[in-house]
């Protein structure tokens, strides 16, 4: 009897030892990963009626750039739900080159070109969630996290001050096929934007982003500079915002294949 | 070019009015102005010897577009000199005219687009001078009827580049998913075709006169349609948005491909040498056609399908029933009549699939079939087009590849197009670009088969 009593007792310190050292090692964080992404979506969907003017810089390799101009408009029209209109004012070869983005889900969307030399509107695939966003080096999960949260496991790994704002570093892991095997992103604590993101392909460094110039527009917390790297390429895009709106009510008519073709107008 | 020259001041009044149009827009008081333009410097080296040979060109677009609340003018003018002009045969007008089939302009100005639009409770009115884009396939999109083409320098051209703007008055509306088009053109706007011996005459050439005297070869410029609403043109198009989106496109009106109907041959003394007058005109045929297209998403690949059932379209016999004597003798000769009419029923599919960020595979397969095919026909009872272009971006796109093969299986007729562009800035850029035509002497690619050539452009655009 008492040599079971002995047992326990000493079981029972080792396993106080044993959750002492995992406390340790795992700080106790406010939320869990999949909350904090939660929160990310919930100011995505915050932002979804704008209007956006932004410029970005294509580098290569070599040095060499190529630049871009573009106005986006955006409307929301369900809970992740949206309808875009992004037309392109420079290059001189593209102006006037128009998309339109009928989003059912934040995974769901339907995409079609307009070419104003050809005069034709051209439906685009959109099966991947990976596709850059208008020939960049962003993809869409850059701005607003993963599409469908269910589909992916977030790991929180630290607390980390970057930028001088404390941060929830995050790790991604999706369960459905991506280009990527996982991502780790800076999610601010305050604000639920990610300030900075690294993706790793195969275990290696794929991208890498920063994201800058916080400000707060209408109650939405906004980078207004962004930058993005290939790093198996060496390729770069930053992505400035030149002007922004929040709260807009753009009409419906505005998303349509005929304003498509009149550039917004 | 001694072509009889009309003397209808229709360009004129149509350019006054729009001119008119335009003023009644105060652009300084406009919500936006936008100019934009482009300079290329375009030259060919043939490669075969006994080719025509033509000269460099120099071209200027300017786009500009005013808005004002729901007024907009847009404007897109080209100009330039025009290399492949042959100087002997060079018009005396300048700006290229909507009643003329043989321009040899150089310099020339031409009116592209140049239209007032506005719109009002949701529906949108146009009116002037419109290139439209009906139906979904590339190169030979068989619902795309309104616009006739620019023959000149056909196949080196892009599509957009050939179409010809026609005064219209185009009215749209859309209704959630539903869009509608209504189209008029009141006035008949020709072709244009390049003159026999030019480089892209598609044409039989006279070759050898009577004797050894020069030759100058005058096509007879044809009568046109006169002006009046039966010889108008309209076409509706109705759309429906959704996981398949279709239209239905109907169209009466003149169509757009070229056929000739003879006259006589003639073949006359001057102070220079012989005139001669290969006795064929231009024919304007009247067609309707009944059409459906529709796009869709599968997977990684983007469809694209079109049809159209066409009544009374026409077609030229074979070249050896036109009558032409082996050596055409002084005086006139009558000609044998060479136009036959079918319906037609045209369909055809296309594909879109990028592998990757920068490359684009399209994929193209179009058949014509002939539905009262005499036996005279050059053209087989079932025409086949098969297309094929890769276009392929490298290095931050400062480099664009591309290459576009073509083949008419029912000639053994094919295409090989090769280019090769450099981005210099986001305004400059040069492409040097390849050509190669094979085929059989009427078959639509080997009409040109001696056209084999190399290209150069150098473009600035602001």
């Amino acid at each position: 009897m008492n040599k079971i009593l002995v047992f326990d007792f000493r079981l029972l310190i080792l396993a106080m030892s044993m959750a002492t050292i995992l406390f340790a090692s795992a700080p106790a964080h406010a939320m869990s990963g999949r909350q904090v992404y939660e929160k990310v979506h919930e100011v995505r969907i915050k932002s979804l009626n704008r209007q956006t003017e932004f410029a970005m810089t294509l580098f290569d390799k070599g040095g060499g750039t190529r630049s871009r101009a573009a106005v986006e408009y955006c409307r929301k029209t369900g809970p992740e739900a949206y309808k875009v209109l992004v037309v392109f004012k420079t290059p001189p070869d593209l102006k006037d080159v128009g998309f339109l983005v009928h989003a059912r889900t934040f995974t769901d969307r339907d995409l079609w070109a307009y070419f104003p030399e050809f005069k034709r509107i051209r439906r685009i695939p959109t099966n991947s969630q990976d596709d850059s966003f208008f020939g960049s080096d962003f993809s869409y999960d850059d701005f607003g996290g993963p599409p469908n949260l269910d589909e992916y496991s977030f790991t929180i790994l630290r607390e980390e001050v970057q930028d001088g704002r404390p941060c929830y570093v995050v790790e991604v892991t999706p369960k459905v096929r991506r280009k990527w095997n996982r991502y780790v992103a800076w999610v601010a604590k305050d604000l639920f934007i990610h300030l900075k993101i690294e993706y790793f392909k195969d275990q290696e460094p794929y991208r890498a982003g920063t994201f800058t110039d916080v400000r707060i527009v209408d109650d939405i917390p906004t980078p207004f500079k962004m930058r993005m790297e290939n790093v198996k390429t060496g390729h770069k895009t930053e992505l400035t915002i030149e002007s922004l709106r929040y709260h807009t009510s753009f009409p419906d008519e505005l998303f349509t294949q005929r304003s498509l073709e009149r550039a917004g107008k | 070019m001694n072509y009889s020259q009309s003397k209808s001041p229709f360009g004129i009044i149509l350019v006054l009015a729009l001119l008119s149009g335009a003023m009644a827009l105060p652009v300084q008081a406009a919500d936006s102005v936008a100019i934009a333009g482009r300079l290329k410097l375009s030259g060919e080296y043939g490669l075969d010897r006994q080719s025509v040979e033509d000269g460099p060109s120099l071209s200027a677009r300017l786009m500009l577009d005013g808005r004002q609340a729901a007024w907009q003018i847009h404007t897109w003018v080209e100009g330039g000199w025009d290399g492949t002009v042959d100087e002997q045969q060079q018009d005396q007008t300048t700006i290229k005219r909507f009643d003329k089939v043989y321009q040899a302009n150089t310099p020339y100005l031409d009116f592209k687009e140049f239209y007032v639009d506005q719109e009002l409770t949701g529906i949108d009115c146009r009116i002037g001078v419109q290139r439209f884009a009906w139906g979904r396939l590339d190169e030979y999109p068989i619902n795309d009827l309104f616009n006739p083409w620019d023959y000149r320098q056909f196949i080196v051209k892009p599509m957009e580049e050939r179409k010809i703007g026609v005064p219209a008055v185009a009215i749209g509306t859309s209704r959630q998913d539903w869009t509608y088009q209504l189209v008029w053109v009141p006035w008949f706007v020709p072709y244009r075709l390049p003159e026999p011996g030019n480089r892209w005459s598609m044409t039989p050439t006279i070759t050898a006169g009577p004797d050894s005297r020069a030759m100058e070869v005058q096509p007879r410029e044809p009568d046109l349609p006169t002006r009046t609403v039966e010889n108008s043109s309209i076409g509706f198009r109705i759309q429906q948005l959704g996981e398949i989106e279709w239209a239905f496109n109907l169209f009466h009106g003149f169509d757009p491909r070229p056929v000739f109907k003879t006259t006589a041959l003639t073949v006359a003394e001057s102070r220079t040498g012989l005139v001669i007058d290969p006795g064929y005109v231009p024919s304007f045929q009247r067609i309707t056609a009944v059409g459906l297209d529709a796009a869709t998403v599968l997977g990684s690949f983007s469809l694209r399908t079109e049809a159209a059932y066409t009544i009374n379209r026409a077609f030229n016999v074979r070249q050896e029933f036109w009558g032409y004597p082996a050596v055409p003798a002084l005086g006139t000769t009558s000609l044998n009549s060479i136009v036959i009419e079918s319906a037609t029923l045209d369909y055809g599919i296309a594909a879109d699939y990028q592998p990757l960020e920068d490359i684009l595979l399209t994929i193209q397969a179009q058949q014509t079939l002939i539905l009262d095919r005499p036996d005279s026909l050059f053209e087989r009872a079932i025409e086949t087009l098969l297309w094929a272009n890769l276009k392929t971006d490298w290095l931050n796109q400062k480099i664009e590849t591309s290459l576009n093969l073509a083949y008419n299986p029912e000639h053994g007729a094919n295409m090989t197009k090769a280019g090769i562009s450099y981005v210099f800035t986001d305004s400059w850029k040069a492409d040097i670009n390849a050509l190669l035509l094979h085929g059989p002497p009427q078959s639509i690619f080997g009409r040109y088969a001696m056209n084999d050539q190399i290209g150069l452009e150098v473009i600035y655009q602001w």
